[in-house]
């Protein structure tokens, strides 16, 4: 067990200081600070409420351009690696290809996280600057924002295992938008005469991952506070929503012809 | 070298070609052409993909721009009913843009109505604040003159933190109907101690200036009264008021406005500077409205 850990932890650790290297998240990290500093811009149109204006335009950019990291860095996961044939090295040693899924998905929110420690950090930063307040909800609403991109990660790397990059970059997009409108779709179902409507929407929201428990914009805008419960559960439930993407990635992928 | 001219040559055709069409296209966005167009909240609300708060402010910057042209907020009311109740929809934890509605929309009596669903909303959001409240209140007594309703509103108010404490005297002076120039000067007077934009400041400058001038007026015609009993006729000039022996005033109090006294064609006192006299509700087409709207609920049953 423990030979398995430490197998996984050297490929998260390989694929970190591999990803790091990238230039291109380079540029999207730039544009997310520029986004972030625009803010302050953009909050000077308005006579009142610039904090909000200024915080919300900077945890939106902080949760596109991290979706758009986490979707550009997943799909080529797998794609890459037979790309540059390293894989063939990999597999012909004791790692057994769920392993190696996990190591290099772990290595990709790693990197993630860290991207956005550094968003977060020109987040915090700006904050300070236009006097805008920063409390318990601000650090609630960006863990949350790290636990939404682990899961859009997974979900990458799932259709990683069979799809081209570019198709498996548009299923993930897909996800995502529809996992940021299933509450809405099941109240608007709710709202519907048909009981077909209603159980359709209430089921499309219990299968397909709810983005928007981890979409905590405004509470921490407004400075509103996140019942420990709820984090907690948004946590335990993103934490299955990466298990069951992973399961699912790896029976994929050991059925995956290599060659 | 040859390859380079070419090159050259096309790159500089290019950029004309880029010139021409900046010439011949509008530099507006297109969205301008179009300005009534605003999206379904519920529609918005499910087509931001979780950005939702971001399209509110969106939309708030919007509203804030319609402030923005020579004429102000006049005319704009229901296109800022609709941007704030996008707004309020899309995000509803936003405080002030609730009583931006109450402030700008009172273009009409269905404005006023509008805008007050809005406030209620900002109250439902926001049950602490007591300036929703006040907003309400106000709405009530100086557009569509229901003092009693002000009154209630006034009275939830007064309990709630940071309320100032003459918010119980302003209720209770409403609910016993001597509302008149006093109240709507109190009122005035803490709108523009709250107010947030300079806009907002000086339309609640004016109104005071407005309802000191009514008050003045007012003065002036009970002077006229006093005149016309010892005279046995009426003024013809302001300035008999003071001229004329014996005289019933002594001198003529200073119009706000700066601009003097006159009486108008009608013959009614007014300030030469604004040329009629202050009513604190809308206009009197509204007036009528609400009189015929109340006198077909009663006939009707």
């Amino acid at each position: 067990m423990s030979k398995r850990l430490s197998v996984i932890a050297v490929l998260a650790g390989h694929t970190l200081r591999d990803a790091i290297r990238n230039k291109v998240l380079y540029v999207l990290l730039m544009f997310a600070l520029l986004m972030i500093g625009m803010g302050m811009l953009l909050a000077t149109l308005s006579y009142v409420e610039r904090d909000r204006i200024l915080q919300d335009v900077a945890l939106s950019s902080i949760r596109l351009f991290g979706a758009a990291i986490a979707i550009f860095i997943g799909v080529g996961l797998v794609h890459r690696e037979i790309d540059r044939r390293t894989i063939f090295t990999i597999l012909s040693k004791p790692v057994s290809r769920a392993d190696f899924l996990v190591g290099k998905y772990l290595g990709l929110v790693a990197t993630l996280w860290l991207m956005l420690a550094a968003m977060s950090i020109g987040f915090v930063g700006v904050s300070l600057v236009a006097d805008a307040p920063i409390g318990p909800s601000t650090f609630a609403a960006l863990g949350a924002v790290g636990l939404e991109l682990a899961v859009l990660v997974a979900i990458a790397t799932l259709f990683s295992c069979f799809a081209t990059p570019f198709l498996a970059g548009c299923y993930s997009l897909g996800f995502y938008l529809i996992g940021h409108i299933t509450r809405d779709l099941r109240a608007i179902g709710e709202a519907s005469d048909s009981e077909m409507m209603r159980t359709a929407t209430a089921w499309l929201h219990r299968i397909l991952p709810d983005l928007e428990s981890f979409n905590w914009t405004i509470e921490a805008v407004h400075q509103l506070p996140i019942s420990t419960s709820e984090f907690a559960w948004a946590a335990v439930m993103g934490v299955a929503w990466c298990v069951a993407f992973l399961t699912v990635a790896s029976l994929v992928f050991e059925r995956r012809d290599l060659r | 070298m040859r390859q380079w001219g070419t090159g050259a040559a096309l790159l500089l055709a290019a950029c004309c070609v880029i010139g021409l069409s900046h010439g011949k296209l509008s530099p507006l966005p297109r969205t301008a052409a179009d300005e009534s167009y605003l999206p379904d909240p519920a529609m918005a609300k499910l087509t931001s993909f979780g950005f939702d708060a971001l399209l509110a402010d969106f939309y708030w910057l919007q509203a804030v721009q319609l402030l923005g042209g020579p004429e102000g907020a006049r005319g704009k009311s229901h296109r800022i009913g609709a941007l704030v109740d996008l707004v309020t929809r899309l995000n509803p934890r936003v405080d002030h843009p609730y009583r931006f509605a109450a402030l700008w929309m009172t273009d009409d009596l269905a404005a006023v109505h509008k805008a007050n669903v809005l406030i209620q909303r900002g109250i439902e959001a926001h049950p602490d604040d007591w300036r929703n409240h006040f907003h309400l209140a106000f709405n009530y007594f100086f557009f569509l003159g229901e003092n009693q309703r002000a009154a209630e509103v006034l009275a939830t108010a007064v309990v709630l933190p940071r309320a100032p404490v003459y918010l119980g005297r302003l209720a209770a002076r409403l609910r016993s109907d001597r509302g008149g120039l006093s109240a709507a000067s109190a009122f005035l007077a803490t709108l523009l101690q709250g107010a947030e934009d300079p806009q907002a400041r000086e339309a609640y400058e004016q109104a005071l200036q407005q309802v000191e001038t009514e008050r003045l007026a007012r003065v002036l015609d009970r002077a006229r009264q006093t005149f016309r009993e010892r005279h046995a006729r009426d003024i013809v000039s302001i300035d008999e008021l003071v001229t004329v022996s014996p005289s019933v005033l002594e001198r003529l109090p200073p119009d706000p406005f700066g601009s003097g006294w006159d009486l108008n064609k009608e013959g009614v006192i007014v300030s030469s500077g604004i040329g009629y006299r202050y009513v604190p509700q809308i206009d009197a087409t509204n007036r009528q409205r609400i009189r015929q709207t109340t006198e077909g609920r009663t006939s009707g049953g």
